[in-house]
């Protein structure tokens, strides 16, 4: 039932982002749009500019929430999501060196995946060393002095190498504009495998939830699903932070939100939070690109909703 | 059913933490491994369930391995619903893409109606009380259908009732199984085992019925503890007690916080303290008049009259031992190293000489002579703790 209302709403958001913009669509103009019978104008900017933009934005919030939403199980940590826990500085760090380089969007997303892998390993084994055993701040303060660390080398990059400083710097901010078909099709892929991980193995999440000893208990191999989940979730932190750049605390807000209303079993959290994600994150572009007349980065939104949201959750959970 | 384990040795790190163990379990055992902590009771479960390689021997069992149920000592938190946490005890049974099916529900259901919580299923895990999640992690293992039930401390942080309650449980479920739980409650493991290993630095010292293994030589050497082995019926055992300190009267000469600890200490122990002279407000006359003890007290910043004095020797009089403590002496409190010299002449005072007592001297020679005069006479002790020992000497000699 809930799943089909966060279907319904995935609809209309959908269609809500085709039509709204510096110019306006009703859903009359898009129907005459999809029986071709509309102008040249609207064809240009619904398809070529507004419809890979939702998709972006959709795809962007399901790997993002749904990597959070798992890492939230993998580290038994509300605030574990892939911005805080530095995944996303490792996965920009590959992207930005990428650029430095002058790769394309395929070399873009190698580096990407592989420095956020590399991230996600170090932040783990830091954070997970017996001296921090069952303290589980350990492993946020691990991703925090790495994701700040990073920041800083990235910076460096930036300012080095500053004649694509101002794309960079906007890139890195993350926002949805210019979005190429090239980058969907590269990134479709790698999403239907990530996310089909995910979903396919959500039980397995329920059973980490009770502790390591437990899920071993019931026949899980913790240490290789631990591996698994770090090298899928990477690949979906990466694909989206090279296609639009840093976007946090998507992965706390939209699992949290979902977790109040439908409980914490994962077969049920995971799809509903993917859902929820795909209609909050063109809803986050439509602000973003509606409120000024320029463009305001997503990454900002989210961050100004996500550093509360952290907030109460800490403050909640008594850290 | 058998379960067999031939001399395994097990090594964690550098250390072996089993070794050369045998045991071996048939159909209908209750079998209790008893040890104290770090005794290598999770180890040899561990090791059974295949969770560890031991180095050398081998565990035999002739079933599958998904019939043995382990359910780990680790505390659970989660904000799943009970069924959903029952439920992850079918994860053997289902496929690559875990789904469960109507008869996984059924058999999820059906432990928790074994176990006594079917009204609990969907409840969220993270608000039962200790008792209960203990519960549904049993009706997990249960919903698991094993035949051999390897548990680790089930009981522990249990109250009593919960202990019993749960123990009831495994007891009744394990009839046609193999049950072999870890635990350090003696008295427990006599009444649900009908075997007990007993184990100590990774070594199986006795196994046999609990009549048979249970004697006060066995239980010092495991656990290192003097107990009274009783059989009247059923055996029981119960600790030994080195007589009691109840009334036992201390009067402490103090001042200026050298007495806090020691206070504290013997009031923990269960002496009934009194101390003085003390100028009120001082921080031992806090430490006092917390705990509820008697004080002879001054008023602030004065010296001791003739008069509280007097009503000093009277207590010390009274008193079974007295104890000086490192206390610093000036003009206001030299009375009290009168007292200390009155209580040493009755054979009853504990000198505690942390310091040298020339640091501690603000009055002069006349002080330093009487201290040394006190000390002749005295149990003189370099810290708190060894006030214990000198006041068991000193009141059941």
């Amino acid at each position: 039932m809930r799943i089909l209302l966060l279907i319904i709403l995935n609809a209309l958001v959908f269609l809500l982002s085709l039509s709204v913009g510096s110019s306006s669509y009703g859903f009359e103009e898009l129907w005459k749009l999809i029986m071709g019978e509309a102008d040249e104008t609207a064809r240009t900017i619904v398809v070529d500019y507004r419809l890979p933009r939702v998709l972006l934005a959709m795809m962007v919030g399901a790997s993002l929430s749904a990597s959070g939403c798992s890492l939230q199980a993998l580290f038994r940590n509300p605030l574990a999501e892939p911005y805080v826990l530095g995944i996303a500085s490792g996965a920009s760090f590959g992207a930005i060196t990428s650029i430095v380089l002058g790769l394309n969007i395929t070399g873009r997303l190698l580096l990407a995946f592989l420095s956020a892998i590399l991230t996600a390993y170090l932040v783990f084994f830091i954070g997970n060393t017996r001296k921090f055993r069952d303290q589980s701040y350990a492993i946020l303060l691990a991703g925090i002095a790495i994701a700040s660390f990073l920041s800083g080398i990235n910076s460096l990059l930036i300012y080095l190498h500053s004649q694509s400083l101002h794309q960079v710097i906007f890139w890195l901010m993350g926002s949805f504009s210019n979005p190429q078909w090239e980058e969907i099709y590269f990134y479709i892929p790698l999403l239907i495998i990530g996310l089909s991980f995910l979903l396919a193995t959500s039980w397995n999440l329920n059973a980490l939830l009770l502790g390591d000893e437990h899920a071993r208990a019931v026949g899980i191999n913790v240490e290789r699903y631990r591996a698994e989940l770090i090298i899928f979730t990477s690949l979906l932190t990466a694909s989206a932070v090279a296609v639009s750049g840093v976007i946090g605390f998507v992965g706390i807000i939209i699992p949290h939100t979902v977790r109040i209303t439908m409980g914490e079993e994962h077969r049920k959290l995971l799809p509903a939070t993917i859902l929820l994600a795909t209609a909050f994150m063109p809803v986050v572009d439509i602000i973003a690109r509606v409120s000024t007349t320029g463009e305001i980065p997503v990454g900002a939104i989210t961050a100004m909703l996500g550093g509360p949201f952290f907030l109460y959750l800490l403050v909640r959970k008594g850290l | 059913m058998n379960l067999k384990v031939e001399s395994i040795t097990v090594k964690l790190g550098s250390s072996e933490i089993l070794k050369n163990v045998t045991i071996e379990a048939k159909k209908g055992d209750f079998i209790a491994l008893l040890g104290p902590n770090g005794s290598g009771k999770s180890t040899l479960l561990r090791t059974i369930f295949g969770m560890l390689k031991p180095l050398k021997g081998v565990v035999f069992f002739d079933g599958k391995q998904h019939e043995m149920g382990y359910l780990p000592q680790e505390s659970a938190e989660t904000n799943l619903k009970a069924i959903e946490v029952v439920l992850l005890g079918r994860t053997p049974y289902l496929g690559r893409i875990k789904i469960p099916k109507e008869r996984d529900y059924e058999v999820a259901l059906k432990s928790m109606k074994e176990v006594g919580i079917e009204n609990l299923a969907n409840r969220k895990f993270s608000e039962l009380s200790g008792g209960e999640k203990q519960k549904v992690l049993l009706a997990r293992l249960f919903a698991q259908e094993p035949k051999i039930l390897l548990l680790d401390e089930p009981t522990a942080h249990l109250d009593i009732s919960s202990q019993l309650e749960i123990m009831s449980i495994i007891k009744d479920l394990s009839r046609e199984r193999i049950a072999i739980v870890a635990m350090h409650d003696i008295n427990l493991a006599i009444s649900f085992a009908n075997r007990i290993f007993m184990i100590r630095d990774g070594k199986v010292l006795y196994t046999g019925a609990p009549k048979e293994v249970i004697t006060e030589d066995s239980i010092k050497e495991i656990f290192g503890v003097e107990v009274t082995v009783r059989r009247q019926g059923q055996v029981y055992v119960i600790p030994k007690i080195r007589g009691s300190k109840k009334g036992r009267k201390v009067h402490v000469i103090c001042g200026g916080g050298s007495g806090r600890d020691l206070i504290y200490l013997l009031n923990s122990q269960g002496y009934s303290i009194s101390a003085g002279v003390l100028n009120a407000l001082d921080s031992d006359w806090e430490t006092m008049s917390e705990i509820g003890g008697e004080i002879v007290d001054a008023p602030p910043f004065s010296q001791i009259s003739d008069e509280a004095y007097q009503r000093n020797i009277e207590i010390i009089k009274q008193a079974d031992a007295v104890v000086l403590t490192n206390l610093s002496i000036g003009k206001g409190n030299f009375k009290n190293l009168l007292c200390a010299k009155f209580a040493s002449e009755n054979g009853k005072l504990i000198v505690v000489d942390k310091t040298e007592f020339k640091e501690r001297n603000f009055v002069g020679e006349e002080a330093n002579k009487l201290y040394s005069e006190i000390l002749k006479k005295s149990i003189v002790v370099k810290s708190e703790e060894e006030v214990l020992d000198a006041l068991r000497k000193l009141l059941y000699r």
